[in-house]
């Protein structure tokens, strides 16, 4: 029936498309809220700065009430347009990406208290490991925002499974290390503990992240997948 | 399947408005053609309890079973088709100077049945199922044209279950009618799949999605896409109906 769709009039959905538009410009803006969060949590940690401690309590903040924002936004769309078919499942799924990443903003917010709590310690050993974790969460953060804003999901899965797995491997190689340490100073013990803490915040931002792609695969393709 | 469709075309004239559609209609069961106009679906809708042939130069090809029998079949009496598959219009089409026991009891009497006790009983049933009952019990001798317009579209609901048919046809029922009356008879077509296969025509499609367990969508006389209604309105299968949904043609 190709030739006979040709001349079907095609209607511009002014309200619903404005509506779809501004949430998904809000979801760019958590994300590059959570991205500027992990940078800085470990930067803190790493430099034993107040100023990027301080800077990423305010961005938690500010994930918050843009997380609720973008769901109200949601809510309003669903009440008041009646979306179904990729509209339906764009507007559920941003509105779990954007709790996602709310929750990557608390997590990034938990290394900075104990980037607080250990401010006048020396570090248990150079930071290596964890800044490579946070390096691939926010390429992960990216690799996803890319497909927000084009609608292409089709590397998705192979881009953030390579890093999800590396970030995998990472901690169990972190963890490992830890362990060490705690056998070798055991009056440190509770320095490692904190830095075993950082390490698992940072592969479950890596879980979490993942997940959204999964959405983002689930909005374009309608398939559910699990990228793990 | 109440209803089988297979392989069905339709003509007025030359011009040929269904495009070999097959598709089976489940029992107890509510399915939505939905579609933008002149696609055919009112014309499917009328093909089921063969009104279609009623229009000068009309034309039907193809079979449509009713429980594995072919309703075209010569041997059938349309009549007795329309009997088993009834129907409702867009437009409340009571008889408006009748009363309102009339308009129910009118298909009954027509077909012989002079039993005034069997007559109130069957009406009685009849508006109660068509949730008109406790509206309209004491002034059941008013003429039907005096009540409001969701009223007098139960009133015809209540009129085509008086002859026992096993299949109702709705279309556009609501299209007529403010929202609230609108929401009624959704109500009333939810209540009556216990009891009965419906297949609704509808405009509007979030109708469809509120009421129907199966969709049907038809394009310019083809049946494109069929399927779960649960289904259809998250992930449609094809383009076209992805775009007929999300309101980007109609």
């Amino acid at each position: 029936m190709g030739d006979k769709t040709k001349s079907r009039g095609f209607v511009r959905r002014v309200a619903l498309d404005r509506g779809l538009n501004k949430v998904k410009e809000m979801v760019l803006e958590l994300s590059g809220i959570a991205k500027e969060a992990v940078r800085l949590s470990i930067e803190a940690l790493k430099e034993k700065s107040r100023e990027k401690i301080e800077k990423v309590y305010e961005l938690e903040k500010r994930s918050d009430v843009l997380n609720m924002d973008i769901e109200d936004e949601c809510l309003t769309l669903a009440a008041l347009q009646q979306p179904v078919a990729r509209d339906l499942r764009f507007i559920a799924s941003m509105m779990r990406i954007s709790n996602n990443y709310e929750r990557i903003c608390d997590l990034a917010q938990k290394i900075a208290y104990i980037a607080e709590k250990t401010i006048d310690k020396p570090l248990l050993k150079p930071l290596i490991d964890v800044p490579r974790m946070g390096k691939l969460v926010i390429e992960m953060l990216e690799i996803n925002e890319e497909s927000i804003r084009t609608g292409d999901t089709s590397m998705l899965e192979m881009e953030l499974k390579a890093r999800d797995d590396e970030i995998d491997l990472l901690y169990s190689q972190t963890y490992n290390e830890l362990v060490g340490y705690m056998v070798r100073i055991p009056h440190r013990i509770d320095d490692a503990i904190d830095l075993l803490f950082v390490a698992k915040h940072l592969e479950r931002m890596g879980d979490l992240v993942a997940k959204s792609a999964a959405r983002l695969v689930y909005i374009e393709e309608g398939r559910r997948v699990w990228i793990k | 399947m109440k209803i089988e469709v297979k392989e069905l075309s339709a003509w007025y004239g030359s011009h040929q408005v269904l495009r070999s559609v097959s598709m089976g209609v489940r029992e107890n069961m509510i399915t939505a053609i939905i579609g933008p106009s002149g696609c055919g679906k009112t014309t499917l809708l009328r093909c089921l309890n063969r009104m279609h042939e009623l229009v000068d130069g009309a034309r039907v090809e193809g079979e449509v079973l009713l429980d594995g029998e072919n309703i075209y079949d010569p041997s059938v009496d349309p009549v007795e088709v329309r009997r088993r598959i009834g129907m409702v219009f867009q437009k409340p089409n009571p008889f408006p100077h009748m009363s309102i026991f009339d308009n129910v009891a009118i298909g009954l009497k027509l077909a012989g049945v002079r039993d005034k006790r069997k007559l109130r009983e069957v009406v009685e049933d009849c508006l109660k199922k068509a949730a008109l009952w406790d509206e309209v019990k004491d002034k059941l001798d008013q003429p039907g044209g005096r009540l409001s317009g969701g009223q007098q579209q139960r009133l015809c609901i209540a009129r085509a279950l008086a002859t026992s048919p096993e299949v109702l046809l709705f279309d556009e029922p609501t299209s007529a009618l403010d929202p609230i009356s609108a929401m009624r008879i959704e109500n009333l077509m939810l209540s009556l799949k216990r009891e009965y296969t419906i297949v609704i025509v509808t405009h509007n499609i979030q109708q469809a999605a509120r009421v129907s367990d199966y969709t049907a969508f038809l394009y310019r006389g083809v049946l494109v896409e069929y399927g779960e209604t649960a289904v259809m309105f998250k992930t449609p299968r094809h383009k076209l109906t992805e775009e007929y949904l999300t309101g980007r043609f109609g």
